[in-house]
């Protein structure tokens, strides 16, 4: 899915496949006849005929890039960044909020985006581990994980990272015991935990901004 | 000029840390491929039977759907053998689970079709359009019902020499008259890998006869074998590519259904395709470690001297392939008892087929042993730690033949002082902090210190980096970097000027990794091909420059885009005319074991203290201190090693307090589903786990001294914690997990 | 999984207009749990009605209550000053649920709203009355053990697996809800249902009705709390079972008023008035502690897989009250 250029449609306006046929003033042809339009699109006569009525406008800022994107509302957030946008660092490991390696900030909070759909985010800021580094600078909470070498597989890491910085903005950094508590949202299966939390101390008894 | 830093040894950071702290490392699902498909698998909701019809009209019918495939329209791949009939399988008696080959089921949620789409939501949505009825045949998916049916693996029958073989040494079953005797059973239920990625396969046919698969897969080549045999290809026209693997344990080491599903859906919608797993699939089809009984007589004499052992096992396999593991391995070697007998059976289920499970057949086996060690010490009243020593073995006593290297000893000590041994009260419940009752355990592991053959490549580039390449994959342990050490240190460049790559099955020849034996295996010939290459480098400078024509190996080194001669400032030759002389090629050198083994026992040893809190009411139990202590040869990169040990540390966590699959046999279908349900350990589980190594080299399993790490990380952990409970509580839990009910 | 509609009112009216309208239409605000049951296709609703434009974040204090927003997210109100400060049992029976990225998107009224983690309940395949009024209860005769000890059915044995709704029960929470007759208050006792006949409804909630709030009374209630939860790891796990406990103890260490409540137990957030009524004029020791515990678990039943909470239940408690006594 490319970005698109059409005008934005309030997301309310959005009405399911038939009552979007009727409506539509872009379908106005179609919408003469909306039964068997509708039935030639589930049985897949016309591609582009399905795509029109099942997507609908989404504004997004990623990584600090405005997009206007169109998408079927059942997108999540994640399989949006992995499967449209390409960001596939968010990675997916459960899809049902229960490992924590798709965290992303949204709007600076730490989320787990298999668990919403992307067009409940309209208008909302989404940071990924694409967007954590400056340029080739990286964060520090990158730097401190390669130097306590924070992973193994790497699968579970950019999630980790994500939560990581969330937890020290947060004020959830303050002890060992701290830490675990609250990173206990990503599962690391290699068993990284006590490099993770070393690297997690590094930063926050560095006092370098997160 | 001063020797450059050793590098063997030294903490590096990984070479591809940056990758994966970025995002940018790539896994299987995450290529982009032009025109890719989504393939989502249907799985029978039934456990044994045949179908009897499969509808896929609606699905066929649903928007973006390319094809639905089930046995009915399936392009049959010429080199397929049906299931269960193939037995040249190297590893298993049976074959794999052959997909979409006929209509019978053989066990719940078996890939019965799949359906491809142009989007993954439409692929996922039509999936459920899929109907199937089935005629139902009774099933059996319950171990403990199922004891009475279980077999000696063909393996052993074929074999008296196998593994699998029942083992005897002194009398039959002597534990039964010795003066002081247990017996006890212990069980390991069925846990699953689960690493963080799902598994996933991008299957891409270039043309109609060649194949590249971006696979999740610990072995590149075999991988890259099995599917060019299935579709009657040349190997060379397939290609497998497992840069990244997010966590495998195990579960890559065997092809499975949703590789041939994908590669199978390529083929129809000829295009990429996409299939990734959910992870209820990962439970049903991608392997777990087999649920086991076990049960352990032992007689020891009052001082403590063990007079027999006989561990006997029934592992669960698929009704289709025998699963075989080395549960029983370390009783036979580990301590010194004059009578032995093992007896390893198995017991064919309506299940999928295990595979093995970090650590694997040897950490169910330690679980019994170990915790039967703790409890004979018990029963005599002498420290766990004494007892053990007490039947140390100086040689291995099943093969009667000298250690190559052996430094448990070493272990104990570190390990015991490093968790504080000599609070530890022989008498249970003696230490509390609090609410908290405090106990210490400790188990021992180890596993064979195996090295295979290995080629590796070796190229000078004009820019003075020395490329190197293996199929090999790293699969989290950091192989690319410990490579990346060894070549540094054979050429005496920085580890800057040498480029790594691995994870293509197109690069040099390298095993699957697995069985702890990479860098035994991979880096010999990684050090090898350097060699090689610096004297290739030699042989050409010599052409133009005769003083390398009678130098020393050792004179020559790498400095300043030239090759250089120690003691002759003139001898110079430049890269660039090197690489041109050379014509650009690789070096490449195979590296095989030196046939040493014979004369040898060649393992890696651990031991692992545990330091235990249990609740008083809610019979809840925190690890509070774990260190794992090592005799694995050269530690090549201690920081990644360290971290491999505190990652197995964690998993023997998971197995101790919380790992177990549970299926409802009434329906044959796993209830624990999801990570929701099946418990892995999370941060707050784990405590700073502390590791210490021997880092004494091992003389003959290879040039380098190494053993391995990945297996010993995790055997002997799950015991180690579960006699801490004991100690904590007088509470002897023999069925894992420990979970909070088992102790209120 | 299905398509279906997506709509995002800005007004309560048209959200509410929306769902009672339409039998198939679901209202969704954090998505965590209803996303993960649509993915498994245990809940397939043809409409969603996005709320979270609603302007129902707030957390205010009015009429000697704290007034929560149905949309106030789990972590802003488990970090809300006057929340930790006035009801302290409700910050730490947020923060013992799920994880820090799941809190910062569950909302107060979706907690409420979980479906249970009953496995049959998760799989289409398996028998389920809730999920499939007459399939039966595949939980009953299976592997039951985080099932229910109290007030379930022979049609039903699931648990609700909230914290936070054990400690409001607790706390004599009112849920307000607007709906299409209106507006209404619910006691948060009197919110989710027993199972009996009709284990699909979980809640009183009427078709339409919105929850826009969560009222929580004030009480002497801001020292002597603690939530127990026991569960099979350290962190971000589903309750075995959990207790709620709030004490008013005097200078003389008697115990002046008692709250008590489980989770995991039943298939609503169990109250246990009996309980606290014992505990009431007691001295704050272990030996009350007990015998209110004994208390609590009378009618409790087992079935094959948990008999271990008619152990755990008691100890449970105690260790809950020594907490709490001595916070």
């Amino acid at each position: 899915m490319a970005t698109n250029h059409e005008p934005d449609v309030p997301a309310n306006h959005n009405e399911n496949r038939r009552t979007f046929l009727k409506q539509s003033s872009l379908l106005t042809a179609l919408a003469l006849v909306p039964g068997p339009v509708v039935s030639a699109a589930e049985a897949k006569l016309d591609e582009r005929v399905a795509e029109a009525i099942e997507q609908i406008p989404l504004s997004l800022k990623v990584n600090g890039k405005k997009l206007k994107l169109k998408v079927e509302p059942r997108t999540t957030l994640l399989d949006l960044l992995r499967e449209n946008l390409h960001l596939t660092g968010t990675k997916k490991g459960c899809d049902y909020g229960q490992c924590g390696a798709c965290t992303v900030h949204v709007d600076g909070q730490r989320v787990n985006s298999c668990l919403s759909f992307a067009v409940m985010h309209d208008g909302q800021e989404i940071t990924t581990i694409e967007g954590l580094a400056e340029g080739d600078k990286l964060h520090p909470m990158q730097e401190a994980f390669v130097k306590h070498d924070g992973f193994q597989c790497g699968y579970c890491t950019p999630g980790q990272i994500m939560s990581a910085v969330a937890c020290v903005r947060e004020g959830h950094a303050g002890s060992e015991t701290e830490i675990r508590e609250y990173m206990s949202g990503n599962i690391c299966r290699c068993g990284a935990y006590s490099n993770i939390v070393a690297a997690i101390q590094d930063v926050k008894s560095g006092g370098q901004k997160v | 000029m001063n020797a450059p830093e050793k590098k063997i040894g030294a903490p590096m950071n990984r070479v591809d840390g940056r990758q994966k702290v970025t995002g940018a490392a790539k896994y299987s699902a995450e290529y982009e491929l032009p025109n890719m498909a989504y393939a989502v698998l249907v799985g029978s909701t039934v456990t044994k039977g045949r179908l009897s019809s499969i509808d896929t009209k609606d699905a066929e019918r649903a928007p973006g759907v390319l094809a639905v495939i089930t046995h009915l329209n399936a392009p049959k791949a010429p080199g397929v053998k049906p299931t269960g009939k193939d037995p040249s399988q190297p590893q298993t008696v049976g074959s794999a689970l052959q997909v979409f080959m006929d209509d019978k089921i053989r066990f719940n949620d078996q890939p019965i079709a799949v359906v491809v789409a142009n989007t993954l939501e439409r692929a996922r949505f039509a999936a459920r359009l899929v109907r199937a009825q089935y005629a139902k045949e009774k099933h059996q998916t319950n171990l403990e019902a199922n004891k009475a049916n279980a077999f000696l693996p063909t393996q052993a029958k074929k074999n008296p020499k196998s593994p699998a073989a029942d083992y005897q040494r002194g009398e039959v079953d002597a534990y039964k008259t010795g003066a002081l005797k247990l017996e006890a059973e212990y069980v390991i239920p069925t846990e699953v890998h689960h690493p963080m990625e799902l598994q996933a396969i991008t299957a891409h046919w270039e043309a109609p006869d060649r194949l590249t698969l971006y696979d999740k897969t610990q072995g590149t080549m075999a991988t890259r074998r099995d599917f060019a045999r299935q579709w009657g290809l040349p190997e060379e026209n397939v290609k497998v590519i497992a840069t990244y693997v997010g966590g495998a344990f195990g579960n890559a080491l065997h092809s499975w259904p949703h590789e041939s599903a994908a590669i199978i859906a390529a083929k129809v919608v000829n295009r990429p395709v996409k299939l990734m797993l959910t992870r209820e699939q990962m439970f049903t089809m991608v392997g777990y470690r087999p649920h086991t009984w076990q049960k352990i007589g032992m007689s020891a004499t009052a001082d403590g001297k063990i007079t027999a052992i006989t561990h006997e096992s029934i592992g669960q396999t698929s009704t289709y392939e025998e699963f075989v593991e080395a549960t029983l391995g370390q009783t036979k070697m580990m301590y010194q008892s004059p009578n032995l007998t093992t007896r390893y059976r198995l017991a064919a289920l309506d299940v999928g087929s295990p595979i093995w499970m970090r650590g694997p057949g040897e950490a169910t086996g330690a679980f019994a042993l170990e915790s039967a060690m703790d409890e004979m010490a018990f029963l005599l009243n002498i420290d766990p730690m004494e007892f053990r020593l007490r039947n140390y073995t100086d040689q291995d006593p099943e093969k009667n033949r000298p250690w190559s290297s052996k430094f448990l000893k070493e272990c104990y000590q570190a390990g015991a002082q490093r968790v504080g041994w000599n609070k530890r009260q022989l008498k249970p419940g003696s230490l509390r902090d609090g609410e908290w009752f405090i106990g210490y355990g400790m188990g021992v592991g180890t596993f064979g210190a195996h090295r295979g053959s290995s080629k590796a490549s070796a190229q000078l580039l004009p820019d003075g980096t020395v490329l190197l390449q293996s199929a090999v994959t790293d699969i989290g342990p950091g192989t690319g970097t410990a490579m990346t050490q060894i070549a540094a240190d054979t050429l005496g460049l920085p580890p800057e000027k040498i480029r790594f790559e691995w994870g293509n099955s197109d690069f040099a020849q390298a095993p699957t990794q697995g069985g702890s034996a990479i860098v035994n295996t991979v880096g010999p010939a990684v050090q090898e091909v350097c060699m090689a290459l610096k004297d290739k480098l030699r042989e050409l400078a010599a052409t133009s420059n005769g003083a390398f024509a009678t130098a020393k190996k050792e004179d020559v080194s790498f400095a300043d885009n030239h090759l250089t001669l120690a003691g002759n400032s003139t001898a110079r030759a430049t890269y660039a005319d090197l690489v041109r002389q050379a014509g650009g090629k690789a070096v490449t050198v195979e590296s095989k074991p030196s046939g040493e083994g014979q004369k040898f026992s060649m393992y890696s040893f651990s031991v692992h203290f545990a330091e235990v809190r249990v609740h008083e009411l809610t019979g809840e139990v925190r690890v509070s201190k774990l260190i794992s202590c090592a005799d694995a040869g050269t530690i090549i990169n201690e920081k990644t090693a360290g971290n491999q040990m505190k990652g197995g540390a964690v998993g023997g966590i998971g197995m101790a307090l919380m790992e177990h699959a549970i299926i409802d046999d009434r329906f044959g279908r796993y209830v624990t589903k999801d990570l929701a349900d099946y418990h892995v350990p999370v941060h707050a589980d784990s405590p700073a786990i502390e590791v210490f190594f021997v880092n004494q080299p091992d003389p003959y399993v290879n040039q380098l001294g190494t053993k391995g790490i990945g297996e010993i990380a995790t055997i002997g952990v799950a015991p180690a914690i579960a006699n801490a409970v004991f100690n904590a509580t007088g509470k002897r839990v023999r069925e894992l997990p420990i979970t909070p009910d088992k102790l209120v | 999984m299905n398509q279906f509609q997506y709509v995002r009112p800005t007004k309560p009216q048209a959200a509410i207009d929306a769902v009672a309208k339409d039998a198939n239409a679901r209202f969704i605000a954090g998505g965590t749990n209803l996303v993960d049951l649509m993915k498994r296709g245990v809940m397939t609703p043809q409409k969603l009605v996005d709320i979270n434009r609603l302007d129902f974040r707030k957390i205010e204090r009015q009429n000697n209550a704290l007034r929560i927003g149905a949309l106030a997210l789990n972590s802003t109100v488990a970090d809300d000053k006057q929340v930790r400060e006035r009801q302290p049992l409700l910050a730490l029976a947020l923060n013992a649920g799920a994880s820090p990225q799941l809190r910062n998107m569950a909302t107060v009224g979706g907690n409420m709203l979980q479906r249970t983690r009953c496995a049959y309940f998760y799989d289409v395949t398996m028998p389920c009355n809730k999920r499939q009024p007459g399939t039966g209860c595949g939980a009953l005769e299976g592997v039951n053990r985080m099932h229910a000890i109290f007030g379930f059915s022979d049609k039903c044995i699931a648990v609700h697996p909230s914290d936070m709704s054990v400690a409001l029960v607790a706390l004599d929470a009112t849920v307000q809800v607007s709906g299409p007759k209106g507006n209404r208050s619910i006691p948060f006792a009197d919110f989710h249902r027993l199972p009996g006949d009709t284990p699909e409804k979980d809640t009183n909630l009427e078709p339409g009705e919105l929850i826009t709030a969560v009222d929580v009374p004030d009480n002497p209630f801001t020292k002597h709390v603690h939530y127990q939860k026991v569960r099979e790891r350290a962190s971000y796990a589903f309750a075995l079972l959990s207790v709620a406990a709030a004490l008013d103890i005097d200078n003389g260490g008697t115990i002046k008023a008692a709250r008590l409540a489980m989770g995991g137990v039943a298939h609503k957030p169990w109250r246990l008035t009996a309980a606290e009524q014992v505990l009431v004029g007691k001295p704050a020791t272990e030996e009350s502690f007990r015998q209110a515990a004994t208390v609590a678990m009378q009618g409790a039943k087992a079935f094959k897989y948990n008999e271990y909470k008619l152990r755990l239940g008691p100890n449970a408690i105690v260790q809950a009250l020594k907490t709490a006594a001595a916070a």
